[in-house]
């Protein structure tokens, strides 16, 4: 007997600045389908339907129009970038559709029709910054992309870094793609902070972790670097030696311990080769698609309604861990790790929540005093600074 | 020059700020039927040097927060902001701007006349309140004229300081003159003028 089949649509650029990203998410969709099309705890399929904008902003909305109107899709899994995924929700909301969206993103955003698997801010830049609070430094110096997400990162490392007494000793930005790093490479190492924050993304980021890293052991000196976004794909692509060492915030690591991982990992590069990682986005898109397929079971029948109310704190044993859709703002409970990249393109995982975390887009919980205020804090990181720069020879 | 009321906007020009062709179709049709004139302008390039229109309608998200052109926008022209992005990093840039009234994207057709009448008013209103303060602050700046007028009655008359400022309020009121102005004749004089004493 031939199970009913429903109609998906995956939007993913495989070309433009971002298509090594949305490249892998692809390729986890559609090892999402395969395993749910080929299980019999379903009783459905999924026929995939791709869409590659390119690249292009405006490529988003005739996408995911075409999709509804000729695949008759009512779910839609992709968007990388903010800049697309707001060029889609508006047709998601006049059609009544689903955009399930993997990636982090800055937060401030909430739409019924829109299912945020990827970490809100408090599940990936917050917990990252109050670790550079404690163990790092309290001044620091920031490099990113000159967009949105640089732009909102900085102005939360800002407010929390003031409330605590710290400072935002420079605040560079790139153009997207931009490569040319070195004044910035020059300026890093001329000023020595204790500490730099990198919001770069792409090759921009690879360029200039690989450039501050040979000037640095030129100079001499190892500047601890920190990152919301770094994955393991990218840990090759920047190189085994300039990548080590950079503090990572993450809801996913290929190196976390328990079955589900284990068994994800092991799939994984059974079919894309054994040299290959997933990465955050792509586990993400992958627990997108399954989030989905539950849901739908659940609800039998994949009508938009029925599957939000399906999904809304539904509990699945994810590769990274248990999740589930927070029904008041559409966004997932996920747990907030840091890891440290090391030798082998890998991360050491050195600290993770105690348990999922409520998402939270507006940062409305947020509390500054208490990061500021907490107990030997000040000290602490004073300590912490005056030994920053550590010879390495 | 006539006021013109905020809820007549036939004939006033809009200057377009926008990237998305979606969202300038809409603006396009919907101010069209206002009878309102159009011009465009790419939002990556710098503010046309003579801004001679009436409104300007600018999507927010076209332009990077960081860069030298986004203060150059700041003038006297009334701005509709189009927001997208609500994060507060942008929000912050955009009330830099001082926008006269906002719309939410997706943009749909209505809403666009209530932005206009509400930029057009809070324009209005921004002149007038800058007239009210330049006003307020030359009455503060001629307070000191106005003390030294006192004391110099309260000295010449022997009258208590309530008694001397009632003197030279009352005296301004019957000649339809300002206290302030009074008060500069006053420390000319030496003392009252002489036409205080015409009047009945």
């Amino acid at each position: 007997m031939t199970k009913p089949s429903i109609p998906l649509g995956l939007v993913f650029s495989q070309s433009g600045p971002y298509a090594m990203m949305a490249g892998e998410m692809r390729k986890s969709a559609l090892m999402a389908v395969d395993e749910i099309n080929q299980s019999e705890g379903f009783d459905f399929t999924f026929t995939p339907h791709l869409r590659d904008p390119g690249g292009v902003v405006a490529g988003y909305h005739t996408a995911c129009a075409d999709l509804i109107r000729e695949e008759r899709v009512d779910h839609i899994v992709g968007c990388y970038t903010s800049a697309s995924r707001k060029q889609v929700i508006p047709i998601v909301e006049r059609t009544e559709r689903l955009l399930w969206h993997p990636a982090r993103y800055e937060g401030f955003e909430s739409s019924d029709n829109v299912i945020y698997v990827g970490a809100a801010p408090n599940q990936h830049v917050v917990p990252l910054v109050r670790h550079m609070l404690d163990h790092i430094a309290i001044d620091v110096f920031c490099i990113g992309s000159n967009y949105i997400w640089t732009w909102e990162m900085n102005r939360v490392i800002r407010e929390i870094v003031t409330s605590a007494g710290g400072h935002i000793l420079a605040e560079r930005l790139l153009e997207l793609g931009e490569t040319a790093v070195d004044h910035i490479v020059n300026e890093v190492v001329d000023r020595r902070p204790p500490v730099v924050f990198n919001t770069l993304v792409g090759e921009s980021s690879y360029a200039f972790m690989r450039a501050l890293h040979a000037a640095a052991s030129r100079a001499g000196l190892s500047i601890p670097m920190l990152s919301c976004s770094l994955c393991e794909p990218e840990l090759k692509l920047i190189g085994s030696a300039a990548s080590v060492g950079c503090i990572t915030s993450s809801a996913y690591f290929e190196s976390i311990e328990g079955l589900e991982n284990r068994a994800f990992v092991a799939r994984w590069k059974a079919r894309h080769g054994a040299d290959s990682s997933p990465s955050v986005d792509g586990q993400s898109t992958y627990v997108c698609v399954m989030l989905l397929a539950r849901a739908i079971r659940r609800a039998g029948s994949a009508d938009v309604g029925a599957v939000r109310r399906a999904a809304a704190n539904h509990r699945y044993d994810s590769p990274q861990g248990p999740v589930w859709v927070d029904p008041d703002n559409n966004h997932c409970f996920l747990t907030p790790r840091l890891a440290r990249s090391v030798p082998g393109c890998q991360f050491n995982i050195f600290w993770e929540a105690d348990a999922p975390e409520r998402p939270d887009p507006y940062l409305s919980n947020l509390d500054l005093a208490a990061i500021g205020t907490r107990p030997g804090k000040s000290n602490d990181a004073m300590t912490k600074r005056s030994t920053h720069l550590r010879i390495v020879k | 020059m006539t006021k013109l009321s905020p809820f007549s906007v036939r004939g006033r020009r809009a200057l377009l700020v926008m990237r998305d062709e979606r969202d300038i179709a809409i603006v396009r049709r919907q101010l069209s039927r206002l009878g309102m004139t159009i011009s465009e302008h790419d939002p990556a390039g710098p503010p046309p040097p003579n801004q001679a229109v009436d409104v300007i309608l600018m999507d927010a998200d076209a332009i990077p927060i960081k860069s030298d052109q986004a203060t150059l926008w700041k003038g006297s022209v009334p701005i509709i902001a189009l927001i997208g992005t609500e994060t507060p990093s942008r929000l912050k840039w955009l009330l830099d701007l001082r926008p006269a009234s906002f719309l939410v994207k997706p943009l749909r057709s209505a809403g666009l006349y209530t932005a206009l009448v509400v930029a057009f008013d809070s324009a209005q209103r921004r002149v007038e309140d800058a007239a009210h303060i330049e006003k307020l602050e030359d009455r503060i700046r001629s307070r000191r004229v106005v003390l030294s007028a006192v004391l110099q009655i309260m000295r010449g008359h022997d009258m208590s300081e309530t008694d001397a400022f009632a003197l030279i309020r009352q005296t301004a009121m019957r000649h339809r003159t300002t206290i302030e102005v009074l008060s500069a004749e006053i420390i000319a004089a030496g003392g009252m003028p002489n036409r205080t004493t015409r009047t009945a």
